[in-house]
């Protein structure tokens, strides 16, 4: 974030996360850990709450993946239900997890400027054909690669780790209002 | 990509020989039972092959090949047809498209007269080729007329596929011939249909990527399970990955030639930046002094935005702990697993399966320790296979003997390996010229291709190879 100009404040603290106008919720590890550490710290109820006062939001990964509904990532684990769909597994000939890079058709204005790119993914779940869909990519069969809902986002690959293309999402996401 | 799966009949059995060679036969069973297990699909073309028939020049399996035939499937079937008579034999079977091998480098007159008695669609002229050279009866002659000839012929007559099968590789499990077809595409425009090594999924995808290549015949890898028919076909425009890696001691960037003659070769920080301009899909640094240095690691990782690998020197989950802190996305680990296999579990548990790679030094099939000095006796492709079990998420497979040689990367090593992983490989060690990259990707079934000394002698760029790789039909980002 830093990369690309944001001013950036690393933060734990519900209140703080409850006042933001821009948020950033990273990931990596498994689904029901971070939401059980996310509701445990008040967080999930900061970060809702930042967002029905209208507040930004961009998930990434498994931050990407807490948005969803469900995630059935060992059992059912309720995500943050910010935006519509079920979290699954990949199943399919090739190795899981997904580990490099992959093409990605998107939209929107995350996107801006980067419609056509290859990403960084390391994942072994993603949702499929998502209601906020917004970009898709595929292994093992298309996979929603992100999705939006009014100013809650999300990105299952790294765009940190992404290079040229994945600087412009992080850059498009800080110039969005 | 048509697959088509293939059985072999000899009296009344379905059998697999190796190279041709009677000798070698090798029983799998009742044709229908056979087939029964196989899962074809319906409406699939199912290739069967009349292997006395091809010996003797007169059709044997009639009265199976009348049974596959009442199946709804598109029977294609070959073996010893030099005669109108014997085409009207198996079309009398059921059989829809013939196969004719021997008559199509031989009897230029036969297969003209095939071709306008039962249609250009309906013949199937089979090219078997050794080392270039058209083989016919059974593969135990060669043909005097040229590829280029008797493709010239058979396009004449319009008919619209071939098969093409290197005899070296049939059977064999080794991978298919790209190299032939690749050079079959510069002498005609008909499609081929593949036959003769087909072992992975991974190969229908390099096939897929030649352009001429439409359908391929796969015998032994579907008996012995290797290749699914049911399983959904994999996506071929995934991007391959072309990796820089630098070998650090002491904060330097060095390279050696099999991990010794050590020279000094720059900055790391600046290598990297470099290297991420050109487009590189990742790096990995390896610390050849075996303590990984964690300073070097941070200032790489805050420069720049690309998946950072790291290894050398880590013996322990804390030192793992330590170099994912310091900025790595992954860690290879080595020595420190060989000596305690359980390691690749734990740090597969605490990070991930995405975190951990198992760095395979292998030297003569031999697992490495210490940078390649010292040879285990543990076998390289089974240690492999335990560390996919255990948990690692990727393998880098260096082989040591071809290590800074530029003699390429080592294709059996990396094949044998792919062939019996799920999880992907990056090869590495060996790498000297452009085509070394495909080839490793193509016929070794590497998912990422890793070079050092070529890069920092800038010998090629990360951006030759991938501007190469993407000319060749291998897609990179």
């Amino acid at each position: 974030m830093r990369a690309v100009g944001a001013p950036l404040d690393v933060s734990r603290d519900p209140l703080v996360i409850a006042r933001a106008a821009k948020l950033v919720l990273p990931g990596v590890g498994s689904f029901g850990a971070a939401m059980k550490w996310l509701e445990e710290t008040d967080i999930a109820i900061a970060i809702r709450e930042a967002v029905s006062n209208g507040a930004f939001l961009l998930g990434i990964c498994v931050g990407h993946q807490l948005l969803f509904d469900v995630s059935h990532e060992m059992g059912s684990t309720r995500g943050l239900g910010l935006v519509r769909g079920e979290v699954q597994r990949f199943d399919g000939p090739l190795p899981v997890p997904q580990i490099g890079w992959n093409r990605v058709t998107a939209r929107g204005p995350l996107f801006d400027g980067v419609e056509h790119e290859a990403f960084y993914f390391v994942n072994s779940y993603a949702a499929r054909d998502a209601a906020n869909e917004v970009a898709s990519a595929d292994y093992n069969g298309p996979f929603t690669a992100a999705v939006q809902r009014e100013r809650v986002c999300g990105v299952q690959f790294h765009p940190e780790k992404s290079s040229a293309a994945g600087l412009r999402v992080l850059r498009n996401f800080v110039a969005w209002n | 990509m048509e697959l088509i799966p293939s059985l072999d009949l000899l009296q009344g059995q379905v059998v697999r020989l190796t190279r041709g060679d009677f000798n070698t036969a090798h029983l799998y069973g009742d044709p229908e039972a056979v087939l029964d297990s196989l899962d074809v699909p319906r409406g699939a073309r199912l290739h069967i092959v009349d292997l006395e028939a091809s010996r003797s020049g007169r059709p044997i399996e009639t009265g199976i090949v009348t049974r596959l035939a009442q199946r709804d499937l598109i029977v294609q079937v070959g073996g010893g047809i030099r005669s109108l008579d014997d085409a009207r034999r198996w079309l009398d079977c059921g059989a829809e498209r013939l196969v004719v091998g021997t008559v199509a480098a031989t009897s230029p007159r036969l297969l003209t007269s095939l071709v306008a008695a039962f249609g250009a669609s309906r013949i199937v002229p089979a090219v078997d080729v050794h080392d270039g050279v058209i083989r016919t009866d059974g593969w135990e002659r060669a043909a005097s007329a040229s590829l280029r000839e008797v493709f010239t012929r058979i396009e004449s007559l319009g008919i619209e596929e071939v098969l093409v099968t290197d005899i070296s590789k049939d059977g064999a499990l080794r991978g298919p011939s790209f190299s032939l077809y690749r050079q079959l595409r510069e002498l005609t425009r008909v499609k081929l249909i593949a036959s003769g090594g087909v072992s992975t999924s991974g190969d229908i995808v390099s096939l897929s990527r030649l352009g001429n290549v439409s359908a391929c015949v796969i015998g032994k890898a579907l008996l012995e399970q290797r290749i699914r028919l049911s399983d959904r076909p994999t996506s071929n425009t995934i991007p391959e990955r072309v990796i820089p890696c630098l070998d650090v001691r002491g904060g330097r960037v060095v390279k050696g030639v099999s991990f010794e003659n050590i020279r000094d070769a720059g900055d790391p920080v600046e290598c990297a930046m470099r290297y991420e301009a050109e487009g590189a899909d990742e790096l990995v640094i390896l610390d050849i002094d075996g303590g990984t240095d964690r300073e070097t690691i941070r200032r790489v990782a805050d420069s720049i935005f690309i998946p950072l690998t790291v290894g050398g020197g880590v013996r322990s989950r804390d030192d793992f702990r330590d170099m994912l802190r310091a900025g790595a996305d992954r860690v290879a680990i080595n020595t420190a697993a060989l000596r305690r296999p359980e390691l690749i579990r734990e740090c597969a548990e605490e990070f991930g399966v995405q975190a951990v790679v198992l760095s395979c030094d292998s030297r003569g099939g031999f697992a490495a320790v210490r940078g390649g000095r010292e040879v285990t006796n543990v076998d390289s492709v089974e240690w492999c296979r335990s560390a996919e079990e255990l948990g690692a998420g990727e393998i880098l497979l260096t082989s040591v003997d071809r290590d800074g040689t530029s003699n390429g990367f080592d294709l059996d090593l990396l094949r044998s390996v792919t062939s019996v992983l799920n999880i992907g490989v990056i090869a590495s060690g060996g790498a000297g010229a452009l085509h070394h990259f495909r080839d490793a990707i193509e016929s070794g079934g590497a998912r990422a291709v890793l070079a050092a000394s070529l890069f920092h002698d800038g010998v090629l760029t990360v951006a030759d190879v991938k501007r190469y790789l993407a000319q060749e039909g291998i897609p990179v980002r």
